[in-house]
């Protein structure tokens, strides 16, 4: 079924034309927000209110992008308000007594490449980091990230570059081996 | 150098936050829940509203004294509201056990506060959008004010969204649709065809934003409307 005509069916109370279109994107919104959150149960909060905030603005929908990326913007959008959220809790709950064995530093044993990347990606800044899970992680173009960040695709290059750079030299030491 | 590392990053990238199998139908179940309730939650709104007092909306002439030059001081208003919510946000003290089982808990001033701001906002986008408006009708040329402003608008309208503000979902659906119409605004350019300001006004006006930010808004002076 072409994507238009399922979006029809869907603003007239098609309940399948529903399922089908969250069937059609659901792998692509969950996936960005499990990238993101890293957290079962929080991606799956930001997948199902993509979808409800999608499915309540369909209308408003004029098919400039495709709807993945209409659906990516809002995935995004969700995710990081949400993440944002969580950080404001945890702060507050961290008193200083639980926050020392936090301090990513304080492992006992070097933890590898992998291990190292992975934190390196965490301690990006939030801007920085969901334009490199969309773009090396995910492989959305400039343009879907520009699009759903609400930025120029010139600006999501530039923070392409400056999550690598930061990357670098977070894991300086594996670069000189 | 440079490269070969960006490939082995990607790479190794992949890896990261690897996603699990994805519950498909668990979440539909429960998207479907949430989509009923709301309507349900819509429906008994509705039939209050009929049973009590509309607020009048605020007379257009309101705007008549408001000048493009005035939209420097409608930027610093917003930016001022913004910072103020910041603060709203952190916490003055750590939360801590009260000093005595019967002492008596302060008022929730904090939930006020967020109302108040709330207005504040609804009022000041109110008036950035009549102005962008007319604007538009003037063909005033003031894209790169507009965007910066929206920019700003859209800034306090995430903190919003994030706040207890949002817990009313007539708010947080109106704080919604008013982000997805700032974030077009805020991406024009002197060189954005007219095509994106047409999209603009229509998206406006489908979703009645305007009258749906007057209702919200009682009526009355507010003080943006001062700075301007």
């Amino acid at each position: 079924m072409e994507e238009r005509e399922l979006i029809g069916r869907v603003l007239a109370g098609d309940p399948s034309a529903e399922r089908a279109l969250y069937d059609a994107h659901v792998d692509r919104v969950f996936r960005l927000a499990y990238r993101m959150a890293g957290d079962i149960d929080r991606a799956q909060d930001y997948t199902q209110e993509t979808f409800i905030r999608a499915f309540s603005r369909l209308g408003d929908f004029r098919g400039e992008a495709a709807l993945s990326t209409w659906l990516g913007s809002i995935a995004i959008s969700v995710t990081l308000n949400g993440l944002r959220k969580v950080r404001r809790q945890n702060e507050r709950e961290i008193s200083l007594d639980d926050a020392a064995p936090a301090v990513r530093g304080a492992r006992e044993a070097e933890p590898d490449l992998k291990e190292r990347l992975n934190q390196a990606i965490d301690n990006l800044p939030a801007g920085y980091r969901a334009v490199f899970v969309m773009h090396d992680v995910e492989g959305y173009t400039h343009e879907e990230i520009a699009s759903s960040l609400g930025v120029h695709p010139g600006t999501s290059k530039a923070q392409l570059f400056r999550a690598r750079a930061r990357l670098r030299a977070a894991l300086a030491d594996f670069v000189r081996d | 150098m440079d490269d070969r590392f960006d490939d082995l990053l990607r790479e190794a990238a992949r890896e990261y936050n690897e996603p699990p199998d994805i519950p498909r139908d668990a979440m539909w179940e429960r998207i479907v829940a949430a989509r009923q309730e709301a309507e349900r939650a819509e429906k008994t709104e509705t039939t209050e509203r009929e049973h009590t007092r509309v607020i009048p909306f605020r007379s257009f002439r309101a705007f008549r004294s408001v000048r493009p030059l005035g939209w420097a001081a409608g930027v610093a208003a917003v930016l001022a509201l913004g910072i103020g919510l910041g603060r709203l946000s952190v916490p003055a003290t750590p939360p801590s056990e009260p000093a005595h089982p019967m002492a008596v808990k302060p008022a929730p001033r904090v939930n006020t506060a967020y109302e108040l701001a709330t207005t504040e906002y609804l009022s000041q986008s109110e008036t950035f959008l009549t102005l962008f408006r007319a604007s538009l009708r003037q063909n005033a040329g003031n894209e790169r004010l507009a965007a910066a402003t929206a920019r700003q608008l859209l800034a306090t309208n995430r903190l919003l969204l994030d706040s207890p503000a949002a817990d009313n979902s007539k708010t947080k659906l109106l704080l919604q649709d008013l982000e997805l119409v700032l974030a077009q605004i805020a991406q024009l350019s002197p060189q954005s065809p007219s095509r994106d300001l047409d999209l603009i006004t229509e998206g406006l006006e489908r979703a009645a934003v305007m009258t749906r930010l007057r209702t919200a808004v009682p009526s009355g002076p507010s003080t943006t409307q001062g700075a301007l």
